[in-house]
């Protein structure tokens, strides 16, 4: 079996001339939001395995407080970080992963989160400033989002449009509830960010 | 053992090529410098790995955590070989085509250690990895293939997944 090379001038590939299964597509969306919002509920909702966890590393940015510089410190942190999928057909499995993240830290996901779909973050209207960060990054590293209010208990403290004034996003940014327990509510969730990232491809 | 030529078609995986490839356009990170922190399981992992480290200003590739990684026959073949019980076990996991993520889940190591051991294995040939197309978040038609199978997820499951 001939393995594929990428058209880059002088990429190698060197492969065994009988390989195992072809593996699927994979592509991911990113979950994310402060502690405690629901996060690896949403991602057990709806994927197909028990969601894992798995260490992996994020840079977080500490404003100089103490620094006359005004230098942001970065540091490099193990978090822990769960994960799911949902094999779509044989040929395209989609990864989310729940991103971890300090609240009142800027941090880092780049490495977890290069070549994401989109990205949906997840907001509890009791302890909306949990999001900032989260906003935040994905808007600077201009990462389609979409800001999904998880309805704990059906209960949504705050009218979506004071929820929008609040955490200052753009009318162009799509807000949602959803509850973070039912599969097709997590699905529909998705679906937002996803219709989001195509119209802004499509541009 | 064949070196083979073609272009990538879209909608497909493609193999993870040598670092000039896998490094190229990625943003500098010279900063993200690893080991502020090390957790206690870093420590044996760094001797195999002999202290090369994946992310940040590493040499080693950063290779995206969705890779699908998967045994080649090669690797099968000399799974008595191994003297490291890790590079046995990713291979062993990996008659089941799966991401790197899922492999450093289940055996419990750190993802950037997981990325270095696949690497050099893929390196040996006794692993294929296939990373994603990298401008397929910005591909309408893999967004619209993305949509349509999620569209098709019932509201609930049919049959309790086992806990
Ligand atoms: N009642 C209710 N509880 C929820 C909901 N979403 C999450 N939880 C609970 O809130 C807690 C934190 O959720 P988790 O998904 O672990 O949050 P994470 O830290 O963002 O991953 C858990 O005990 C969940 O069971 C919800 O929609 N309703
Ligand atoms: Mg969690």
């Amino acid at each position: 079996m001939v393995s594929e090379l990428s058209p880059t001038p002088g990429a190698r590939s060197v492969s065994a001339d009988t390989e195992g299964p072809r593996p699927p597509m994979p592509v991911k969306m990113v979950i994310a939001g402060g502690f405690g919002v629901g996060k690896t509920t949403t991602v057990g909702a709806i994927s197909e395995i028990e969601p894992l966890t798995t260490e992996a590393s994020i840079t977080s940015v500490a404003a100089g407080i103490d620094d006359l510089s005004h230098t942001p410190e970065k540091m490099t942190t193990t978090v822990a970080m769960d994960f799911g999928c949902v094999t779509l057909d044989p040929t395209l499995k989609l990864y989310l992963f729940g991103t971890p993240g300090q609240e009142r830290f800027g941090f880092m996901w780049d490495d977890l989160v290069e070549g994401a779909l989109g990205g949906l973050v997840i907001v509890d209207t009791r302890r909306l400033d949990d999001c900032y960060a989260a906003v935040d990054y994905f808007e600077h590293r201009e990462i389609p989002f979409a800001v999904a209010v998880n309805a704990f208990d059906g209960k949504v403290e705050h009218d979506l449009n004071d929820v929008r004034w609040a955490l200052d996003v753009g009318d162009h940014v799509p807000l949602t509830v959803f509850d973070a327990r039912e599969r097709g509510s997590v699905r529909d969730a998705l679906l937002v960010v996803l219709e989001h990232a195509l119209a802004t491809a499509q541009q | 053992m064949t070196v083979g030529g073609g272009v990538t078609k879209a909608g497909t995986t493609r193999e993870v090529k040598g670092e000039d490839e896998m490094t190229a356009g990625e943003p500098s990170a010279a900063d993200d410098a690893w080991g502020v922190e090390h957790p206690p399981s870093i420590v044996r992992p760094f001797l195999l790995t002999a202290g090369r480290i994946a992310g940040g200003d590493s040499l080693v590739p950063t290779i995206p955590i969705e890779t699908q990684v998967v045994a080649t026959d090669l690797g099968l073949a000399t799974l008595d070989a191994f003297v490291f019980d890790q590079h046995r076990d990713i291979i062993t996991i990996c008659r089941q085509p799966q991401s790197l993520a899922e492999i450093a889940a289940k055996l419990r190591m750190h993802l950037n250690v997981i990325r270095v051991l696949a690497d050099d294995l893929r390196a040996d040939g006794q692993l294929a990895l296939y990373a994603p197309q990298a401008e397929s978040a910005r591909d309408a038609t893999v967004l619209r293939r993305v949509i349509d199978g999620l569209r098709a997820i019932p509201d609930s499951r049919g049959a309790i997944r086992e806990r």
